[in-house]
């Protein structure tokens, strides 16, 4: 185990240690996260129970799809939780903890902060998945892999996002990515017409957060896979160059203790 | 009377002050319109693409209503800061509200006023966006008469939701906490107050339940009647329900400043 995975993998465990000191607070913001879950799948239900089937999509598919999303988007947001807030981080000039450190920046901002709420995400996706995503072997492991993968794809987006602000100084661009990723992977990629269907598999990868894993879910095929790992891998590259580069135009806002 | 006069006066420069401070943050705005334009094209795609598999229309509702009841509700909701529940809680968690109520005059009133002047600006132009787009896409408004009654419907729509966002705020004079409030709120405001979807698809019994909250006068209104319904008298239940909010908040905020401890500052 290198040192950076060491360093990391503590950092981890003492966020996680600090955002659930408070079990009572933590239990009940996780079980609230739930709830707001059940409302979006309330509301897919609902739409679907009213519609039929819309452009191919029918309600296990958008469930498939809402699992694999907020799987995915609570092991970015509750684990890697600081991909979300390294914008305002950046322009507040709030770095200095994690400069000073002899451990990777980035890895330690990422895992240095916790979001309990996410847990309750994490949780929802995984039950969404074996209630309603009919479980085999192999669709599991596809569940499993897909939501690493947009795992590994939102978190790079955010820090590519939140890392322009380095060259920007204004945090509102990555709001606005930020907001735009998570909204659009809610909604199936095929209701959307060609340039936007462009647009999303490539500058807000938006379809291979939650439509592409779950269409893998149900018919595995290796092109779709092989596009999601290699947009993945593109948009992890990104953002690794872009924080670096960015990183040499930092400049302090002498705020020590916020990252 | 001057007594009177005085408050009008300090209300009136509240309100006008914060629309105008609002309004020459142009990135803002500009960032507003186009995250308000990005979810109301998914949204309305979404509502078209079922009414497309469905002859047509959906619980009486055509596309082309749909799209502008969608141009509506989304109008509302979008121009809002959505975390002021949030964001009065942590004022309240915090204490800094208790500098405000050092002041002579309401802490909520003084709140409220702020916000309401703050969101017009972001209302106006993504209700500008929402009635372009819709227009150019499925053509002209079913009735002129509803969109004209739907314009003072918006402004007492998001009046309503920032009276909601108080009265729920006010419970972290208790709670100590208003994430979990904030997102339980967010979501009686999409699916009771007719945000993501006309009421009339909602189960008949989550139709009769809604539509005795106070959350369809913050979108629902507004979107019926700028999708062609001429319903003046929705206008009347905005009205009471604001009136009902605000007086409620009021009481929130009165008992939860008499146990406001605040510690250092």
């Amino acid at each position: 185990m290198t040192s950076t995975t060491r360093s990391t993998a503590a950092t981890l465990r003492a966020a996680i240690a600090e955002a659930t000191s408070n079990r009572a607070a933590f239990a009940f913001q996780a079980t609230v996260m739930i709830l707001n879950d059940l409302a979006w799948v309330g509301f897919w239900v609902i739409f679907f129970h009213k519609t039929g089937t819309v452009k191919g999509w029918n309600t296990s598919e958008v469930l498939l799809l809402q699992a694999v999303l907020t799987g995915a988007g609570g092991l970015t947001l509750g684990f890697l939780a600081n991909s979300r807030h390294l914008s305002k981080l950046i322009s507040d000039g709030a770095l200095d903890s994690a400069l000073a450190l002899p451990v990777h920046p980035l890895a330690f901002l990422l895992v240095r902060r916790f979001d309990t709420t996410a847990v309750g995400d994490v949780l929802f996706g995984t039950s969404l998945f074996l209630i309603a995503g009919h479980p085999s072997v192999e669709r599991t492991i596809v569940f499993v892999g897909g939501t690493i993968v947009a795992t590994v794809l939102l978190t790079s987006f955010l820090v590519f996002v939140g890392s322009l602000t380095f060259f920007t100084g204004r945090s509102d661009g990555a709001d606005m990515g930020f907001n735009s990723i998570l909204v659009l992977s809610g909604y199936p990629v095929d209701l959307f017409g060609g340039s936007s269907k462009f647009f999303l598999y490539t500058i807000v990868p938006a379809a291979f957060v939650a439509t592409v894993p779950a269409r893998l879910i149900q018919h595995f095929d290796i092109k779709s896979a092989t596009e999601m790992l290699m947009v993945t891998t593109l948009f992890v590259i990104a953002a690794v160059f872009t924080f670096r580069l960015g990183l040499r135009r930092y400049a302090s806002g002498s705020v020590w203790t916020r990252a | 009377m001057s007594a009177v006069a005085g408050v009008l006066r300090a209300s009136w420069v509240t309100l006008s002050t914060s629309s105008r401070h609002s309004s020459v943050q142009r990135g803002g705005l500009f960032v507003k319109a186009l995250f308000y334009a990005m979810v109301f094209s998914i949204i309305a795609s979404l509502w078209r693409a079922a009414a497309a598999a469905n002859g047509g229309s959906v619980a009486g509702y055509s596309a082309r209503q749909l799209m502008w009841y969608i141009a509506m509700s989304e109008a509302v909701t979008i121009s809002m800061n959505s975390r002021l529940l949030a964001d009065v809680g942590t004022d309240i968690v915090s204490g800094a509200v208790s500098v405000e109520m050092l002041r002579p005059r309401s802490v909520l009133a003084q709140r409220v006023l702020r916000e309401i002047g703050r969101v017009q600006p972001g209302l106006l132009v993504c209700t500008l966006t929402g009635m372009a787009v819709s227009w150019i896409v499925v053509g002209p408004p079913i009735s002129f008469s509803a969109l004209a009654l739907s314009f003072p419907s918006l402004v007492l729509a998001v009046t309503c939701n920032i009276a909601g966002h108080h009265l729920f705020a006010s419970l972290a004079f208790w709670l100590r906490e208003t994430g979990a409030t904030w997102f339980i709120y967010q979501k009686f405001v999409f699916m009771l107050g007719g945000m993501l979807l006309p009421l009339e698809v909602l189960p008949s019994w989550l139709r009769q339940f809604a539509l005795l909250t106070p959350f369809p006068s913050m979108a629902y209104i507004p979107a019926r009647l700028g999708s062609g319904h001429v319903e003046p008298w929705l206008l009347v239940v905005q009205l009471g329900w604001l009136a009902a909010l605000l007086a409620a908040a009021a009481i929130g905020f009165r008992a939860g400043e008499r146990r406001l401890q605040v510690v250092g500052g």
